[in-house]
């Protein structure tokens, strides 16, 4: 047996190329990111379940709610068309919380992340693309909700100050959610325990926040849990920007739109030190 | 080509998850250009300081230097000197191989053009141009594996971690692996690699470093330790157990005849290999016992733990690391 085996071999050592100057931290931080966010954005194509979860559930939900239920729902001074589709953006939000933690989860299980957490890449870089990547695959369902909506008849204010209201409201609440949901995937750690405990948490509160039927009608027990459910306010502001419909009830829900905002900043201030801190230390035991 | 620079130190290293001691005193001293294996069962704490080295986890106490840099206080500058094949080929399902290895270089910081240069090269190198627009998930574990290395190799690292490469490949991909990780040594990279098979490290490492439960039970070079572990071995299995019987009867004035009644083997010292094998089988000739198989076996990590701290290797996996190991050493030394 010999020590170590000498092979002869044609091939030269590669031609490496010198490699650019690098960049100020924060160019690089950009750069990273953004090149992360296409890395995710490049296979949503290539996976049948992610793509239908942003395109086929959004234009199902649509569908199934707007003619099996639209026509037994009636809520004074909106038409149900303009009352459902807001509360149908709202759950594409609760249902991208979701699809942010499964795909945290499978990522932080397959290896890659611990990869990309060895390459001289800004951390941050790493969990940011992650966020990015989500809220852009979010904003793809919520579009098509949107698209289908108006073609079937959602009548939206739409100056060009309420469209950019909306967007802007829209893109910061996704922005607070997903960070909820990338901190669930990786504390949670495997996609079944996310899609399992995801959907435990986000169904009912995606049903409760006012989405199909106003607050106002459900039972006394049940109405502060949804008066004070975090997406309630999203889904009011959306109702408020969008048609000037105001919902009655507590401060929540007749401020919505400070309301939401609040929640945002609240839910960031908690997740995102959480995700950070559980990124810096994650896999760390296995 | 061995260099004077030490590429990695390591002093006191240690790592502990809670109460478990994964790794415990690790001191290592690796010079450029060699090739250093960490060679151990499942939980010897091989992968934790493969983990410490590339910044993944902070040690517990005790110092990881790689060039000269700490790997807690200069953790970026140890990132871009050194690259990490994980033990599980880390790559994007989702993406083909060319994708994968763009984004690693890109990652790196090579521009576009630039970086396409690059990996047309390592596709070449790697003979990835057969499944280059494949997505990873369809293709083979041993394709895969290269698309790892390649990956790895996206610039020319002063340190190359290898995490277990040849873990559940087919012996021909292990080969290829083997083939093309001597290929890397010859280019001058300092080699950091862990297994679990007592070959492996006896084929490709210059250095070897035998953890069990997180401490080092010995080092050396191959040879150094072969010296310590023993010689190879005749096993042979008999049809039954009354067999195995006879067998250490008949052979017992001749040989020094060690009897495993679990696996109705018996094991006889083969210093002098395929002399002692013939010696044994002319032995057994005609004697009426139906034997099963007649080997000449290598010691493995088994022996060799037993060699070093009186007990087998990590006893639920030593199984496994036998089972796989035997086969593949057959073929590759005949």
């Amino acid at each position: 047996m010999s020590t170590v085996s000498v092979i002869t071999h044609e091939r030269a050592p590669s031609d490496y190329e010198a490699l650019p100057a690098r960049p100020g931290s924060f160019l690089r931080f950009l750069r990273e990111t953004w090149l992360l966010v296409a890395r995710g954005l490049r296979t949503i194509p290539r996976v049948p379940t992610r793509l239908s979860d942003v395109t086929i559930q959004p234009i199902m939900f649509t569908l199934l709610f707007l003619y099996i239920f639209g026509s037994a729902i009636h809520i004074p001074g909106i038409s149900y068309k303009d009352y459902l589709l807001p509360g149908l953006i709202g759950q594409s939000l609760a249902f991208g919380v979701i699809g942010a933690g499964v795909a945290t989860a499978t990522d932080f299980g397959s290896g890659v992340i611990d990869r990309f957490r060895s390459l001289p890449v800004t951390r941050l870089s790493v969990i940011s693309s992650q966020v990015v990547g989500q809220v852009v695959e979010q904003v793809l369902g919520i579009a098509i909700v949107a698209g289908l909506g108006l073609a079937l008849g959602w009548r939206p204010d739409h100056n060009l100050a309420t469209v950019l209201t909306l967007v802007g409201l829209i893109l910061l609440g996704l922005f607070a959610f997903t960070w909820f949901g990338v901190l669930m995937g990786m504390l949670l750690k495997t996609p079944d325990a996310v899609q399992g405990i995801g959907f435990a948490i986000m169904l009912p509160l995606s049903f409760l926040a006012g989405t199909f039927v106003s607050i106002s009608t459900l039972p006394s027990w049940l109405r502060p849990i949804a008066q004070w459910d975090p997406l309630s306010p999203f889904v009011a502001s959306m109702r408020h920007v969008a048609q000037g419909y105001n919902a009655t009830g507590p401060w929540p829900l007749t401020h919505p739109v400070v309301a939401m905002c609040g929640w945002c900043v609240v839910i960031m201030a908690i997740c995102v030190p959480l995700a950070l801190k559980r990124f810096a230390t994650t896999a760390a035991a296995s | 080509m061995p260099s004077d620079e030490l590429v990695v130190v390591t002093n006191g290293l240690t790592k502990q998850f809670g109460d478990f001691v994964a790794v415990n005193d690790f001191n290592l001293e690796v010079r450029g250009g060699t090739v250093v294996s960490l060679l151990g069962p499942n939980g010897a704490g091989k992968t934790t300081i493969v983990r410490m080295l590339a910044t993944l986890i902070k040690p517990t106490s005790g110092t990881a230097k790689v060039c000269g840099h700490d790997v807690v206080k200069e953790s970026d500058t140890v990132r871009s000197l050194l690259s990490l094949t994980g033990q599980f080929a880390a790559l994007e399902d989702n993406l083909t191989a060319r994708e994968n290895l763009l984004l690693m270089a890109r990652l790196r910081g090579y521009g576009r053009g630039a970086a396409e240069r690059v990996v047309e090269n390592l596709i070449e190198r790697f003979d990835i141009g057969e499944f280059r627009d494949k997505l990873v998930k369809s293709v083979s574990g041993g394709q895969r594996r290269r698309v790892d290395l390649a990956a790895s190799l996206v610039v020319q690292p002063k340190v190359l971690i290898l995490d277990e490469p040849t873990t559940g490949l087919d012996p021909r991909s292990r080969q290829v692996v083997w083939n093309t990780i001597r290929e890397l040594v010859e280019t001058g990279v300092t080699l950091f690699l862990t297994t679990q098979y007592l070959e492996e490290a006896d084929a490709l490492a210059d250095y070897i470093v035998l953890l069990d439960h997180g401490r080092t039970t010995a080092a050396g070079t191959a040879n150094e330790l072969k010296a310590r572990i023993g010689d190879q071995r005749v096993d042979v299995i008999a049809a039954d157990l009354a067999g195995m019987e006879r067998l250490v009867e008949l052979l017992s004035p001749r040989f020094d005849v060690t009897p495993n009644p679990e696996q109705r083997m018996i094991s006889i010292p083969a210093p002098k290999e395929v002399e002692d094998l013939a010696r044994v089988s002319e032995a057994l000739t005609g004697v009426g016992v139906e034997i099963d198989e007649i080997a000449l076996r290598r010691p493995t990590l088994d022996d060799a733990f037993l060699a070093f701290t009186g007990q087998p290797a990590n006893a639920t996996n030593s199984q496994n690391d036998t089972g796989l190991w035997t086969p593949d050493l057959e073929e590759s030394h005949s």
